[in-house]
């Protein structure tokens, strides 16, 4: 019988993950928070496949430059050095013309996005831990920033602000009559 | 034609050679110990939150101009201007009779992921202004803006311009989006608010970005090289400060670096006209001072095309660009900056006063 897995050779992990049933029970929250690291993981393997290929084609590229140089300069023999650094100016040739290119772009920002979803991911998992052993987490350190950084602006608002003016002495209020002074009663 | 028996034979000899010079310069490397970085003596004159001014000792008589303020980047460390004492921007600004402050960043933590584009620019550089126009007794500085740190400085001469006297910005990005930037072109698709949502953006992501630009130079030949500096000590206590210069990247608080990565490199709101700050419009048309913009000519970081149409977009009627022929880091450290920039500076100046 054919194994499930195909063969030590093919395993794909997005495989082994895509039939799943949603998360369910006590513990849905971490497993959803553990499935969506595995998919980044699996996103970022595909995306860094692309990257690898994207590499090795400018790698393919500077070989045939060097080489097409190689045979402009003729037969004369250049030491290890010059080699060297003509084979730099090569590779670093055919690396701009890619990196410029919307496909290398893409990839890059890319493989930083899904790197950028998966510290998040990560972080909550952290928390989570944080918590069960009560030690501060990360969230409670950020809402003591923000409140640090509200009042921060608040004293720079108002060290800011010019001077009021100075306010007029408040007139003494009028002593109340006395009653029975009145005639004509 | 050489005989293929004497190729060989000199390609040997050649690799022989290459193996000694590579031994030498490993002995050498081993010997270096702990290198020293800073030249100029100086103090430190107002301490805020992480950012720290420090003043200069004098080296000269004073050029009798106002005080210069030197701003640089936040995403690297500001002794690059001053590494030692022959490769030292501000030891030449000091022996050419300048008055020189610095405004270092320090080193944002976890603390200041909050805090905002704004407060720096119109927070912690304004409060170094007024500082130092207090302390001085005077009302307006030159300003001197290096990198990201011209960028920031751009955006608050525009929004105090009675406050600078003469803004000198040094391989300063201002248009973002040009052809030749690979760093924008990269930044385009990245998600700013992913990137930053869990703290703030680490030295060594930025230094991998920055490898990235030219990985074969930056992470092969670069220490290839080092077999041709023979085991010369002086040759390779540079090359150390250099080295520690480029890793020694501060992380980038996260509020900050997300605005300043959305609101510049992605939408390019300072040419376009569109950046409030503190709520307050960012309009270069409003530097109407004397402005020298002063870029290098094979800059990897800030092409040239990133910088020069600064001129387009100021205000002033008094611009004027300076293109020197090296690198980004070269504007710093190179043999043909190394005088020509400070004392294009003091002579700019000087007939500015």
């Amino acid at each position: 019988m054919k194994s499930d897995w195909g063969g030590a050779g093919h395993f794909k992990l997005e495989h082994t993950f895509q039939n799943l049933l949603p998360a369910l029970g006590h513990t849905r929250e971490y497993q959803e928070i553990a499935r969506r690291m595995l998919d980044l993981s699996v996103r970022f393997q595909q995306r860094y496949a692309d990257f690898a290929q994207q590499s090795n084609d400018i790698g393919q590229s500077a070989l045939s430059a060097m080489q097409k140089r190689s045979a402009a300069g003729g037969t004369a023999p250049r030491s290890p050095a010059a080699l060297y650094d003509e084979w730099i100016d090569c590779a670093e040739q055919a690396y701009a013309q890619a990196a410029h290119g919307e496909a290398f772009t893409r990839s890059l920002a890319d493989l930083c996005n899904i790197l950028s979803a998966f510290k998040i991911e990560r972080g909550k998992m952290l928390e989570a831990l944080a918590r069960q052993l009560d030690l501060p987490s990360r969230a409670e350190v950020d809402s003591l920033h923000r409140q640090i950084r509200g009042l921060t602006d608040a004293v720079n608002r108002a060290a800011s602000k010019p001077p009021k003016p100075k306010a007029r002495k408040p007139r003494e209020a009028r002593k109340p009559r006395k009653p029975g002074r009145r005639t004509g009663k | 034609m050489s005989a293929p028996s004497d190729l060989f034979a000199r390609l040997l000899q050649d690799a022989a050679a290459l193996r000694e010079q590579g031994e030498a310069a490993v002995r050498a490397l081993r010997n270096i110990g702990d290198v020293q970085v800073g030249a100029a003596e100086k103090t430190c004159v107002l301490t805020d939150n992480k950012v720290r001014l420090f003043r200069y000792s004098p080296l000269a008589r004073s050029a009798n101009l106002p005080p210069l303020l030197i701003c640089y980047a936040m995403v690297n460390r500001p002794y690059m201007l001053d590494l030692q004492p022959d490769r030292s921007l501000i030891r030449e600004l000091l022996s050419l009779g300048v008055d020189v402050y610095l405004l270092d960043w320090g080193y944002p933590d976890g603390a200041d992921r909050f805090t905002p584009l704004d407060e720096y620019i119109c927070g912690h550089l304004g409060r170094c202004v007024d500082f130092v126009l207090e302390h001085n007794g005077i009302e307006a500085l030159n300003l001197l803006g290096v990198c990201q740190g011209g960028t920031l400085s751009l955006c608050y001469a525009a929004l105090e311009p009675q406050r600078i006297a003469n803004l000198i910005t040094m391989v300063t990005p201002v248009d973002f989006k040009t052809p030749e930037n690979l760093l924008s072109k990269w930044a385009q698709h990245v998600d700013a608010d992913l990137l930053t949502q869990s703290g703030n953006v680490s030295g060594e992501f930025l230094n991998l970005v920055y490898l990235a630009l030219m990985p074969f130079r930056l992470t092969q030949q670069k220490y290839v090289h080092l077999i041709n500096m023979q085991g010369d000590r002086a040759q390779l206590e540079n090359f150390m400060r250099m080295e520690k210069w480029i890793f020694d990247s501060p992380d980038q608080p996260a509020r900050a670096f997300r605005e300043f990565l959305l609101w510049f490199y992605q939408e390019n709101r300072l040419v376009r006209g569109e950046l409030s700050l503190a709520a307050r419009p960012v309009q270069l048309r409003n530097i109407q001072c004397p402005v020298l913009n002063i870029y290098a000519a094979n800059d990897h970081l800030v092409p040239p095309s990133a910088t020069i149409p600064l001129g387009v977009h100021v205000g002033s009627k008094n611009y004027t660009s300076l293109q020197i022929d090296t690198g980004h880091i070269g504007m710093y450290v190179s043999g043909k900056a190394r005088k020509s920039v400070p004392e294009a500076i003091v002579r700019w100046l000087t007939e500015r006063p």
